[in-house]
């Protein structure tokens, strides 16, 4: 399942248990809180569900909350606990898109995710934490997860958290890159504390997901519309300057 | 990653089968500290839904099923007893596994060609492999290799189960909002077996009236009983002198014509001979309550498996807090008098109030009877429907005994759509009552629909399109009308599905019972049973949380992400309004949607 069919799911003959799953009859319900939190109109034009994956204690629901919310949960919040999804409208150039953001519920702790937690995931952010080699050497364990039970073409993006930590570091940036290109995934250093790449991680992954739905409409094929990787350096280079001032690169 | 688990709870629950896995949501919802475990590295225990290489390495588990540790000598305190696990009531017997189709080298050479187009897989998790169109456009033939290398687009059920639409289990999972994790598609038609020949069971009120079989009269009489099974069931005074006899002998002193004896019989009751009339009224009721809420029939599916499910409520557990823990053997537990303190895991001695566990790992001294109820299944991978129709359905057929011996044999078949298996092909399932193995048992009904034989190798059956299935077999055209298919006529061999792949089991009772002496904080939950739906293991989980905790709710109305605040982001200030009027919103929808449909 892709973006495109979400977009235009109006066909789908799926007996849905929640009516408001319905797209269509979403967004009556989900006008007060969306308004609320956003003031953005309910009106969106894609929805894609983003999944959080990677060790316990990695930061996910710290990223998550950084780009939902803008704040930083500090000290009690050590485990995931009664954080299921969060949606965030954003804008990718004229469209609205919404982002549903799955957490692991804390099922990531002893390794027992459950299948249906990849189901129909578009896109997936996969952490691991800077300070911590053990989380660095699980990836490919949780790689090798998405593969079995991901769709085979979920956008997954590699992200090392808690690129604040100074001289905690022990995974360097330079092995981040090379298990990435390894797998051939798009990566970054992300600071759930700071807010550093948080946004752009989210946005990076609202616009893959948006070009295929485009290419998709259009007929095109996948390939060339929009590349991650790209869009990536270009506004990683816009900034570095946080990046240095934050010690990112020791 | 750390090994050890926090050692103190409220609730450890073990097996992720579905009776388990509600009483873990249930009782993490409420608060108490939950400990979910499973030996297995998948969710479901014998609920289980597998891709067809998940299925294929479960087999091989079974036979090298680990030989219990007898030796087991663990630290008790004084007055405690150890009581060791056993699996041995969650056997599976019986399998039998055959392929009807060739490996690649085996098949004429310029089809051999057409089935390796794919490079050696990358290394990488982010592979794009093109299959959805390479099936779209392909004609090539199934091959064993072909069918294991897209493995991961089967979903094949070891318990395969439906969900009335006004079943208690649709009801739970839209009153604890636990709905969201999952998705489901209607049966698009219930299937019946008349005079030989498979025909559409009409559903709902248009279908009866529409249906030109059926004389004016004959709605008339079958309007009235289903009216008088509608409002006051079983104990309508309709049915007084009859409760307990068989429903078969009520249907005829209503001198019901035979189409719609049979109707009301074998597709709408779904009764045998035997089943007495209380049952067969009580069923009517079921099936008739659940018409019309989603799709054309009383039932869905859900997406991708029955053991989907099992899943959604473990992380609804989750969310609440509960642990969990897969590859986590249960070793024992631990007694005192009569209740359980604790039980023992990886070397751990975790504590708790209540233990759940399911009926894989028991200890034989708390059993009291394994149980009658044996279930033989058979799944079957197939190139055709076995009732041709307009687009792709979900067919549910019950097939009562043809003959003394046999019993009825509950048949579900899937196609694409569900996610149960790639395009062109179908997943029959089959379930009965075990009463030999469950090859024997099932043979008079496979022998009737399938074609279980070798395909031979140079013989080209068409590939058929899943969707549409206007196939020409062995040069043979096929006549579009359904009624004109005849299984028991040699020339209709040809139309029949073939059985590319055939797997028979038999799976363990549900009906086991603890024994008087069993610690009362030990609540048992059963493996899948014989019903058609999941409101045994509803109920039975129902029954767990009221003995464990008669005063709380069961599973109240999780609420969604936007209305949860999160602790010190803000002053506790006006709370969200939803809350009231969220209920008001949904409960309009549900409407909004019913009439829709």
């Amino acid at each position: 399942m892709n973006g495109k069919e979400v977009a235009g799911s109006g066909e789908r003959d799926w007996a849905l248990l929640q009516p408001h799953h319905r797209h269509t009859q979403r967004q009556s319900s989900d006008e007060s809180s969306a308004s609320r939190h956003q003031a953005t109109p309910d009106h969106c034009d894609l929805q894609c569900k983003v999944i959080l994956l990677g060790d316990s204690g990695v930061g996910k629901t710290c990223l998550l909350t950084r780009f939902r919310d803008g704040k930083f949960l500090s000290g009690n919040y050590i485990t995931t606990v009664g954080i299921d999804f969060r949606n965030k409208m954003i804008l990718v150039d004229d469209s609205q898109v919404k982002l549903q953001i799955w957490d692991t519920a804390g099922q990531e702790r002893f390794r027992s995710v459950t299948h249906a937690y990849y189901r129909d995931a578009h896109a997936l952010l996969l952490l691991y934490d800077v300070t911590k080699k053990q989380s660095f050497d699980n990836i490919r364990a949780w790689l090798g997860e998405i593969r079995e039970y991901a769709q085979d073409d979920v956008v997954i993006m590699l992200l090392g958290n808690k690129c604040d930590c100074g001289s905690d570091r022990v995974v360097r940036k330079e092995d981040g890159q090379r298990l990435a290109s390894e797998y051939k995934v798009p990566f970054m250093e992300t600071s759930a504390k700071t807010g550093l790449n948080v946004e752009l991680a989210f946005h990076a992954v609202a616009r893959e997901l948006k070009a295929r739905a485009k290419s998709q409409q259009d007929g095109h094929s996948d390939e060339g519309s929009f590349n991650v990787h790209d869009y990536l350096r270009q506004h990683q280079a816009q900034k570095s300057d946080n990046c240095f001032a934050t010690n990112c690169l020791s | 990653m750390e090994d050890d688990l926090p050692t103190e709870y409220d609730v450890i629950v073990v097996g992720t089968g579905m009776t388990e896995s509600i009483v873990a949501a249930a009782a993490s919802r409420i608060g108490k500290k939950v400990l979910h475990l499973d030996s297995n590295e998948y969710y479901g225990g014998l609920w289980a839904t597998f891709n067809f290489d998940g299925l294929q390495k479960w087999m091989e588990d079974l036979k090298s099923a680990a030989s219990e540790n007898k030796d087991f000598k663990p630290d008790l305190q004084d007055g405690e007893q150890f009581l060791q696990a056993s699996n041995q009531y969650s056997t599976i017997e019986n399998i039998v596994e055959d392929w009807f189709i060739s490996n690649d080298e085996d098949l004429p050479a310029v089809l051999a060609k057409n089935t390796q187009t794919e490079s050696s897989e990358e290394p990488s998790g982010a592979e794009k492999v093109d299959d959805d169109k390479s099936d779209k456009k392909d004609t090539k033939h199934w091959s064993i290799d072909r069918i294991k290398k897209e493995y991961r687009r089967f979903n094949i059920d070891l318990a395969p189960k439906l969900l009335f639409a006004r079943g208690e289990l649709v009801e739970l999972l839209i009153s604890s909002n636990i709905a969201r994790y999952a998705e489901f598609r209607a049966v698009s038609r219930v299937a019946t077996c008349m005079n030989g020949k498979l025909t559409q069971v009409p559903c709902s009120r248009a279908d009866v009236f529409a249906n030109k079989t059926v004389s004016v009269i004959e709605k008339r009489m079958l309007m009235q009983l289903l009216t008088s099974c509608m409002d006051q069931g079983a104990d309508s005074p309709e049915f007084d002198g009859y409760r307990d006899k068989p429903f078969v002998e009520y249907l005829n002193t209503k001198k019901l014509t035979p189409i719609v004896k049979h109707y009301v019989m074998q597709a709408i009751a779904m009764a045998t001979d035997k089943t007495s009339c209380r049952d067969g009224v009580n069923n009517t009721k079921h099936f008739l309550n659940s018409l019309g809420r989603y799709g054309n029939t009383p039932f869905l599916w859900p997406m991708y498996g029955s053991g989907e499910l099992p899943q959604c409520f473990c992380r609804l557990c989750a969310v609440f807090g509960g642990v969990y823990c897969l590859k986590r053997h249960l070793d024992g537990v631990v007694t005192s008098g009569d209740k359980c303190k604790a039980i023992l895991s990886g070397k751990q001695r975790l504590t708790l109030e209540h233990l759940v566990v399911g009926q894989g790992h028991l200890p034989p001294e708390i059993v009291a009877s394994t149980g009658e109820n044996k279930i033989s299944r058979g799944i079957f991978i197939t190139d055709r429907s076995i009732m041709k129709g307009e687009k792709e359905n979900l067919t549910l057929l019950y097939y009562p005994p043809e003959e003394a011996g046999q019993e009825a044999v509950t048949i579900i078949e899937l196609g694409p759509l569900t996610n149960a298996c790639p395009q062109g092909l179908f997943i029959v399932h089959m379930t009965c009552k075990r009463t030999k193995t469950a090859k024997e048992d099932l043979a008079y009904v496979v022998k009737k629909f399938l074609k279980a034989e070798k395909l031979e190798k140079n013989v080209s059956r068409t590939p058929t399109d899943s969707q549409t299935q206007t196939s020409i077999a062995g040069g043979e055209s096929v006549s579009k009308d359904i009624e004109s298919k005849n299984p028991d006529d040699e020339n209709s061999n040809n139309t029949m599905p073939q059985v590319l792949w055939s797997l028979y089991l038999n799976l363990p009772a549900s009906d086991i019972k603890l024994s008087e002496s069993a610690p009362n904080n030990i609540h048992l939950c059963s493996g899948p049973d014989l019903n058609l739906d999941f409101d045994f293991a509803v109920n039975q989980a129902k029954e767990i949380f009221k003995s464990m905790y008669p005063d709380e709710d069961f599973l109240p109305r999780a609420p969604d992400p936007e209305e949860i605040i999160l602790e010190g982001e803000e002053a506790p200030g006006p709370k969200f309004e939803g809350d009231n009027s969220n209920g008001e919103n949904e409960k309009q929808d549900n409407e909004k949607a019913e009439k829709e449909e």
